[in-house]
């Protein structure tokens, strides 16, 4: 990583720690969506199990959404995004920087801005809420090591939906369908194993799937350790895929860049 | 700021409604002219209508029932709540413009104009994503209609729902938004929560909630009288006169916002002061 890209980041990570009240908002975002989820949830298993989960891995299922979630939303996907909206876009391509590495670096550095909250926020919902422990202390290990993809992945998809602001004229509307295609495909909205095979199969194809699923089936201990691996392996794959793929959209978009009419 | 106020409210009714219209009508012209927008954001509105239907299919292949209300009762709930979300993008999505027209000192330019300055800022811009929302909302709420049984003789219920529903969540939207008259930052933050807590919450029978999430959706940020009220009493789950609610929440949330932009143009010093 070169000095420039940690400039960026370290300039991303003062300018959101400097907005106090964002960090309370992805933690209360986040924070409604466990509540409502637990609420549901606990309505619907009872004492019982669904999809292969009791409450108590239910529970667990959903803090570690809370976590992947409270990370993700804490990028500054918006500021991507005006810079397309704005034309200032057209600034940086006259830059010596990589537009796509610039904004990566600024992205992970706001991610990073968040962690704090979001583990502060975890280890709450944990002494609250009790939920099911890690499968066995590799598991909690590779759990964590699975989380870091995070990072990329939450940039990559972001990436790929403020590119749409080329030929829009808002992010709002886009915004809102990342977020449901996230929230559905990761298993945040419903468990993925309660979802029919052909759908299973698709949501397992797509990256949004380890935003939950994967990190919490390492958690549980619904993989063993060498399928662990391979999803990890597959985070990694995604990580660097998703980057290669807004490349070439990239190409393509950035020919409709006008300044001014000219 | 006064002087202003005081010109506006010699506005007729008829002037201003006309103009917002007008706007309305102008920007409809110019979005046609860009038809890959128009596309990739409808096609954005459709997709939470797309997984919300893939939610409950889900849901409901595991389960019977949640609070004894059924697959097509559900559907109903998500319809009408993506119905008012999609009225709200169509009608008065500019209302999201207020804070950076704050910050940027543009509402000067709306001041002084012979027309109120909600509507202006609220014609300002057209959702585009609000073509999808509406066409699939409306899809999922009738096959969910008729699906749970509703007979014909509903409808008119149905018309004061939709209506109602849209009134409610623009007029709650736009005063959310007008607290960043005092805030100053270009995100509507408080509007994004609201439609943050309906997603989560809304789309789900009251009573899976405690006591205080039914209480604060009914009385407090009257949410749940978009969606959850009509519907439930439309499938029998609530009393009829429930109903009455609705209407009456529409109404005072567009007095609600109206006051709150009111309030919000009289804190309005513009840019750089």
């Amino acid at each position: 990583m070169a000095s420039i890209d940690i400039a960026l980041a370290t300039i991303a990570f003062k300018r959101k720690i400097a907005y106090k009240t964002t960090w309370l908002f992805s933690v209360l975002f986040g924070g409604w969506a466990l509540l409502a989820g637990l609420a549901v949830w606990n309505h619907l298993i009872g004492d019982g199990e669904i999809g292969g989960y009791d409450w108590e891995a239910m529970k667990a299922y959903l803090v570690i959404g809370f976590l992947t979630t409270t990370l993700a939303w804490a990028g500054a996907e918006w500021d991507m995004a005006n810079r397309i909206l704005d034309g200032l876009v057209a600034i940086d391509l006259t830059k010596p920087v990589d537009f796509q590495r610039a904004r990566a670096a600024e992205y992970i550095g706001g991610m990073t801005a968040s962690v704090p909250a979001a583990i502060l926020g975890t280890v709450i919902a944990v002494l609250v809420f009790r939920p099911a422990g890690p499968a066995s202390p590799l598991a909690a290990a590779l759990t964590v090591f699975s989380l870091l993809f995070i990072f990329p992945l939450a940039f990559g998809i972001s990436y790929l939906a403020i590119l749409c602001c080329f030929v829009t004229q808002r992010f709002l509307g886009i915004q809102w369908a990342k977020d449901s295609l996230v929230a559905f495909f990761s298993g945040m909205m419903i468990p993925i194993a309660l979802m029919p095979g052909w759908l299973q199969g698709l949501a397992w194809a797509m990256p949004f799937v380890h935003f939950t699923t994967t990190p919490a089936s390492i958690y549980l201990g619904r993989v063993d350790t060498a399928g662990a691996l391979g999803l990890i392996a597959v985070e990694a794959a995604w990580a660097v895929g998703l980057l290669v793929i807004a490349r070439l959209i990239w190409r393509q978009l950035v020919k409709k860049v006008t300044v001014h009419g000219g | 700021m006064a002087d202003a106020l005081s010109i506006k409210r010699s506005v007729p009714v008829r002037h201003a409604s006309g103009i917002y219209w007008r706007a309305l009508a102008a920007h409809i012209r110019s979005v046609i002219e860009y038809p890959a927008d128009l596309w990739i954001m409808a096609s954005a509105g459709a997709v939470w209508n797309v997984l919300q239907f893939a939610f409950l299919a889900v849901l409901f292949a595991n389960i019977p029932n949640i609070e004894g209300w059924g697959f097509h009762e559900m559907l109903m709930l998500s319809g009408l709540l993506s119905v008012a979300g999609g009225a709200n993008a169509l009608c008065f999505d500019g209302a999201w413009n207020t804070g950076s027209m704050v910050i940027k000192g543009d509402i000067d330019y709306r001041i002084t104009r012979p027309a109120p300055v909600i509507l202006q800022v609220g014609s300002s811009h057209i959702g585009l994503q609000s073509f999808g929302e509406l066409a699939l909302g409306f899809a999922m709420l009738v096959y969910g209609w008729i699906g749970a049984g509703v007979g014909m003789a509903w409808i008119p219920v149905g018309a004061l729902a939709i209506v109602s529903a849209a009134l409610i969540q623009t007029a709650l939207v736009t005063a959310l938004c007008a607290v960043n008259f005092w805030i100053k930052s270009p995100m509507s933050i408080f509007a994004f929560l609201l439609i943050q807590l309906q997603g989560g919450a809304m789309k789900l029978p009251l009573g899976v909630f405690p006591a205080a999430v039914r209480i604060v959706s009914l009385f407090i940020v009257p949410v749940a009288f978009i969606n959850v009220v009509p519907v439930a009493v439309l499938t029998g789950h609530m009393n009829a006169w429930w109903l009455v609610g609705t209407p009456v929440a529409a109404v005072a949330a567009v007095a609600l916002a109206a006051g709150v932009y009111r309030l919000g143009l009289r804190a309005y010093d513009s840019a750089g002061h």
